[in-house]
């Protein structure tokens, strides 16, 4: 039993190591005074401070993060009512017929979604730019949202809705009170999953995005022509501490969360087992 | 459901805090929001420097987008939805950019330094007259060699390529039309045949250099080379310009029988918004100073001729990126073939690509 133990911890190692090494060694290069990653020539910060007098990139990181933080905003909204209409639905045939349009958007192409928003978006005479940008992400995170949320709605025992409507509660009262709360997590993870997504997506941003606009992976890419500059290994390093200040925020409040309910139920069980 | 509208409206102020902070930061740069100039070119294409000189000159703001292909951009622009007030194609794409009237006329009488560019870049093929393009680059294709692995004299030619010596030693570029036209021209014809036969016997001389093709690939070739891990590789003067730059021991050679000449150029597009400001970039460009300034940080080679004083002396004589008359008359600019043509190229390069 103890080898066996061994061995999967050594897998487990084995696995982060292949995950992080390509990071490290981004993040190693960025501190590079020399211009390339074929060699390390010496520690400086000096692609840190290109990067930060660099307007159009700072102006690019930031309008990345407005796409994803509002898309995935919206596409939560949506997502998360379209849901709870899907799972009303009595007829399981209808249920299945809709959550199969929802996950064709799941599988088909990015490039097919990016070609088929450039097409329609121009048929319609839209001005290519952020708003074009914006709805068409918002549109591919809607079935990612549904298909976190949904889970969460079949898990909740409908015991608990009627009871809520038997005490008296009007529909508004059982979806704020009762199904929204319960359901909570689903959609911080439907949230999450469509901010990631947002952020990172290529292909779409691509084809529907007009002049004045980029974002971070369409300036990368564009930039890549003449070979990658460490100014973007600065970047992705920065983003990198980010995420992972961000990964360890959530951990923390989590705990703190978690701890505090733990304290609440004591104290409000106290009394009562009196 | 409180905590969720907490969050909602907190998101939503988070992005509007950003959103205000991005326009502040732009609007820093921007003073008149008419003035603005929209470019459309390469990544990493001109000078950052002259943007903010022409800006500081004019009072301009310009807004600077990138692609990098040909093909991107011109689906960019045909599709619409976009207003771009110059972008940089290559010599084929102006040509399909005119035909399928994409760009607008350029008035050179409202350009005073037209008379710069050298007359030898002038009234190609793509652009008779040049009613629609300025000249903004040009460069060849040719060979680059690594000077410890390889004699110059090895490799002045064409056919020496097919000199047995270079067993798995020579990375090719990845397009039909280089690779091809390169076998077209040792065989005498030209580079832009639409003879089947002639593309054919083309093919068949490629097919002979397999056992010296070490790979054939696009971006790679810079590494590769950069690195000393190939001998030899068949790319564009741009390219070659770029290695050389990180590898004292490479060499750029155009063979004097002949080889591709290719040109970026200023186009305006039709659906272009602010024309004025376009034509005063344009002239800003050519003036001989910002043109020599701005050949000296890409290192391509200037169509400027009154740029050329401005050039320091070991730029203006490198024979390997100004070659010399003699081989300049021998080079050729692709034309926009036919479509079944193009056809006829891609899938015979195809063929030889799989024979490997």
């Amino acid at each position: 039993m103890k080898a066996k133990f061994k061995l999967s911890n050594l897998y487990l190692v084995f696995v982060f190591i292949v995950i992080y090494l390509p990071i490290a060694y981004l993040i190693f290069y960025s501190f590079n005074t020399g211009a390339t990653m074929d060699k390390f020539t010496g520690f400086s910060m000096k692609h840190y401070t290109t990067l930060l007098s660099d307007t159009r990139m700072i102006s690019i990181v930031l309008n990345t993060v407005v796409i994803a933080l509002l898309s995935s905003l919206l596409a939560t909204l949506i997502g998360t009512l379209g849901a709870l209409w899907i799972n009303q639905l009595k007829r399981r045939s209808a249920k299945n017929a809709v959550l199969s349009v929802n996950n064709v958007l799941m599988v088909s192409p990015d490039v097919i979604i990016g070609a088929s928003f450039l097409i329609f978006f121009s048929f319609l005479g839209f001005k290519l730019g952020f708003t074009s940008v914006l709805l068409s992400h918002i549109a591919f995170s809607i079935p990612i949202v549904v298909l976190m949320v949904l889970p969460k709605i079949n898990e909740m025992p409908r015991t608990m809705i009627d009871a809520a409507y038997d005490l008296g509660a009007s529909k508004w009262q059982a979806l704020s009170r009762v199904i929204l709360p319960t359901i909570t997590p689903g959609i911080f993870a439907g949230y999450f999953m469509a901010f990631t997504y947002s952020l990172d997506d290529f292909a779409v941003t691509f084809f529907v995005t007009g002049n004045g606009f980029s974002t971070l992976s369409i300036e990368i890419y564009s930039r890549a022509r003449q070979g990658v500059d460490l100014e973007v290994n600065a970047l992705s390093t920065l983003m990198f501490l980010v995420s992972l200040l961000l990964v360890v925020g959530y951990y923390v409040l989590e705990r703190y969360g978690h701890s505090r309910r733990v304290n609440r139920n004591k104290m409000m069980k106290g009394p009562n087992a009196q | 459901m409180k905590k969720l509208i907490a969050i909602f409206v907190g998101i939503l102020a988070v992005c509007a805090v950003i959103a205000g902070l991005n326009h502040q930061m732009n609007a820093k740069t921007t003073s008149n929001e008419k003035k603005v100039l929209n470019i459309y070119n390469w990544g990493d294409y001109i000078d950052p420097d002259l943007i903010t000189k022409f800006e500081k000159q004019t009072g301009y703001h310009v807004v600077y987008e990138t692609f990098d292909s040909n093909e991107a951009m011109l689906t960019k622009i045909k599709q619409g939805g976009t207003s771009y007030d110059l972008t940089v194609p290559s010599d084929y794409t102006v040509q399909r950019m005119i035909k399928s009237g994409l760009v607008a006329k350029i008035d050179k009488s409202k350009l005073s330094n037209y008379k710069n560019i050298d007359s030898r870049f002038l009234n190609l093929s793509f652009d008779p007259n040049n009613d629609y393009s300025i000249p903004y680059f040009w460069g060849t294709l040719g060979i680059v060699y690594n000077d410890q692995f390889v004699q110059a004299d090895q490799v002045q030619h064409w056919d020496q390529l097919w000199n047995p010596a270079f067993k798995k030693s020579i990375m090719l570029t990845d397009s039909a039309r280089d690779m091809l036209g390169v076998a077209l021209i040792t065989q005498g014809h030209s580079m832009n045949t639409t003879n089947y036969s002639e593309l054919k016997s083309a093919q068949e001389k490629l097919n002979l250099l397999m056992p010296n093709v070490k790979a054939v690939v696009a971006d790679e070739i810079k590494m590769y080379m950069k690195q000393n891990e190939a001998k030899i590789a068949v790319t564009y003067s741009g390219e070659a310009s770029e290695m050389m730059s990180y590898n004292k021991h490479l060499h750029y050679v155009v063979p004097d029988e002949g080889s591709n000449m290719w040109f970026d150029n200023i186009v305006i597009p039709k659906t272009a918004k602010h024309k004025a400001a376009a034509y005063d970039f344009i002239n800003f460009m050519l003036e001989p100073k910002n043109a020599a300034q701005n050949a000296e940080y890409i290192g391509y080679s200037t169509p400027n001729k009154a740029a050329m004083k401005y050039l320091p002396a070991d730029v203006r004589n490198d024979k390997q990126f100004y070659p010399a008359e003699s081989t300049v008359k021998n080079l050729e600019v692709y034309k926009d073939l036919p479509l079944k043509v193009i056809g006829n190229y891609n899938d015979l390069f195809l063929e030889f690509k799989m024979s490997k």
